[in-house]
């Protein structure tokens, strides 16, 4: 999967499960302030990733210093690195 | 008009425990319940006068010093809760139904594993090395005590592995591995969708202790009854909140009930079925990812149940509270499948009740059970059943009792069943959404609907949350709690043992 890929889907999650604007969607909008998600929806955030990359993600550190789109591009793409080093 | 400060949504035993710790806290709770009395699958049923229990049938953690004890310290409750112990030497038989072979298994984990190594000789390592595990999981798991319960929790590395992992690397006998995995039984689960961490925390307290309590869940309605006269807890009956409205910064002022009626709080606590909260939940404050998330659960296992009496006259020598599983095989992930056609593990509930100056030898046989067996009748109600239906849970019933005859010849014509119940039955008597017996179904790496909602005062506790059965529900209550008591003021709570 290519980088670019990835920030398309992650985009596709914000704008079909937390109903957001893509014009709204650039890499250093904070997902706070700028996205109005708050802390619950955090979790329903990694659930929406899980399911759409479909990985599983458990670096709960890494998850609460997220706050731009960047951050989560960069997250995933990481994850999935990850992945294809380990090849499962 | 009355403002309170709580209202608690659900009166199984984890609104009754919300409710009380709320109010022993010093607020002012109103605790509502759907069904004609409060209680949920704790309350019992009477048939020609002899009590049955619905859905709590016995428990871990009862012995001095173990969880349910020191829960019911920190609220006060010994009084009117007796544990009656199952013996400390066979509680748990298990017969393998193909070729008669019994099991019998002691409580108190180092019992257990010398019996389980007499059992299996050549495997005594993996035995060990099973009960470490278990240990390990549960001695790095804050909740499993009250004095750790407001640490932070961190997953552990068993959270992310499923239980057949860990048996399967363990052992490759597969009866060992059975009689390792049954208490998916007491959540409903099968080992290749658990995690070990939790099928480990839900055992534990199982491998140390095997109790009931007198009276059954009566027994803890009545408590908290008593409870809730003391410390001022509001109980209504027979209504439900359908919504919630003036609504500002994401909070909910007034919380509207079936009757049209809107009732004001300033926070309120769901300890009923993530759906049923969904649905209450108003729209524009929801996310679709929240939605999404919540309909995607699973239900756990729910269960066929015969609730039966032996004759007076019919003698067995030690007659008590004993259980007795039998086992058609020992594939637990076929067994908890919901669309398995065959056979299932048949758990014999053996108790003596006393009423007046009769004793009653009740025996309550259980199956798992999932909704996809009765899909054809799911829209039909209580009462007014087909007659397709009818024949389903007659057919049932024999063949249930024709295996329990089985392995016990002396019980045919001295057993009369009092009533049955299918997994509908559960759904439509204690207003339970699926019929399921443990709430969500325990998916690894799911994340349950606990603590705060997207409407910032409402929350959500009960056995869906943390984990399933008694323990499990009363401590998504003590955890949630934490959210809703000042700090200080609850450490000290959960710190108190008043005098027994």
């Amino acid at each position: 999967m290519t980088e670019q890929e990835i920030i398309e889907k992650v985009n596709m999650v914000f704008e079909e499960s937390f109903e957001k604007d893509r014009a709204l969607l650039k890499p250093d909008a904070h997902i706070f302030t700028d996205l109005g998600l708050d802390s619950l929806d955090i979790v329903d955030l990694v659930v929406a990733l899980q399911k759409s990359f479909g990985i599983q993600i458990r670096e709960e550190e890494k998850i609460r210093d997220i706050r731009t789109l960047q951050d989560i591009y960069q997250f995933i793409i990481e994850v999935k690195n990850k992945k294809e080093v380990s090849g499962s | 008009m009355i403002r309170y400060d709580d209202i608690v949504i659900g009166s199984g035993i984890s609104g009754m425990t919300m409710s009380l710790i709320l109010a022993m806290n010093g607020h002012k709770v109103l605790l509502i319940e759907k069904g004609p009395y409060i209680g949920g699958s704790m309350a019992r049923f009477s048939k020609r006068g002899i009590p049955f229990d619905t859905g709590f049938h016995f428990t871990g953690g009862l012995h001095k010093g173990g969880i349910l004890d020191d829960i019911l310290s920190v609220l006060d409750m010994h009084d009117g809760i007796e544990p009656v112990f199952m013996s400390d030497d066979d509680a748990n038989s298990f017969v393998f139904e193909n070729d008669g072979k019994r099991y019998d298994m002691p409580y108190g984990i180092e019992k257990l594993k010398l019996r389980m190594k007499a059992y299996f000789p050549e495997e005594a390592c993996g035995i060990d090395s099973y009960f470490d595990k278990v240990q390990n999981v549960c001695k790095g798991t804050p909740s499993m005590s009250l004095g750790t319960l407001l640490n932070k929790f961190d997953p552990l590395q068993e959270d992310y592995i499923t239980c057949e992992e860990v048996l399967t690397g363990i052992t490759a006998n597969p009866v060992l591995k059975a009689l390792f995995s049954t208490f998916a039984m007491c959540y409903g689960v099968k080992p290749n969708e658990i995690s070990f961490a939790n099928h480990s925390r839900i055992s534990y307290g199982l491998y140390e202790s095997v109790a009931r309590v007198k009276n059954g869940g009566a027994a803890f309605i009545d408590a908290f009854e008593a409870k809730f006269r003391q410390y001022d807890v509001e109980v209504r009956c027979g209504c439900h909140v359908t919504g919630m409205t003036e609504i500002r910064e994401n909070m909910a002022g007034r919380f509207i009930l079936n009757t049209g009626e809107e009732i004001s709080a300033t926070n309120c606590i769901f300890t009923i079925h993530p759906k049923e909260v969904l649905k209450v939940m108003p729209e524009q404050q929801v996310s679709k990812a929240f939605r999404a998330r919540v309909s995607a659960f699973e239900p756990s296992a729910g269960c066929f149940s015969i609730f039966g009496v032996l004759d007076p006259g019919f003698d067995e020598p030690g007659y008590g509270s004993k259980l007795v599983t039998l086992l058609p095989g020992t594939d637990f992930n076929q067994m908890l499948d919901p669309f398995n056609e065959g056979d299932s593990a048949l758990i014999l509930v053996k108790t003596l009740e006393q009423v007046g100056e009769k004793k009653h030898k009740v025996i309550v046989a259980i199956e798992p059970s999932f909704p996809e067996q009765v899909e054809a009748w799911k829209d039909s109600q209580v009462g007014r059943r087909p007659e397709a239906y009818k024949e389903y849970k007659e057919k049932k019933v024999e063949h249930l009792l024709n295996r329990i005859y089985k392995y016990f010849p002396g019980y045919r014509g001295k057993l009369s069943v009092s009533d049955a119940a299918s997994v509908l039955t559960f759904r439509d008597y204690l207003h339970n959404n699926d019929g399921s017996s443990y709430g969500v179904k325990q998916k690894i790496g799911q994340f349950n609907l606990r603590g705060r909602l997207p409407v910032k005062n409402c929350y959500a506790a009960g056995q869906s949350s943390i984990l399933p059965g008694v323990i499990g529900a009363m401590m998504s209550s003590l955890i949630v709690a934490q959210s809703l008591v000042k700090e200080d003021d609850y450490a000290k709570f959960l710190n108190r043992r008043p005098r027994r």
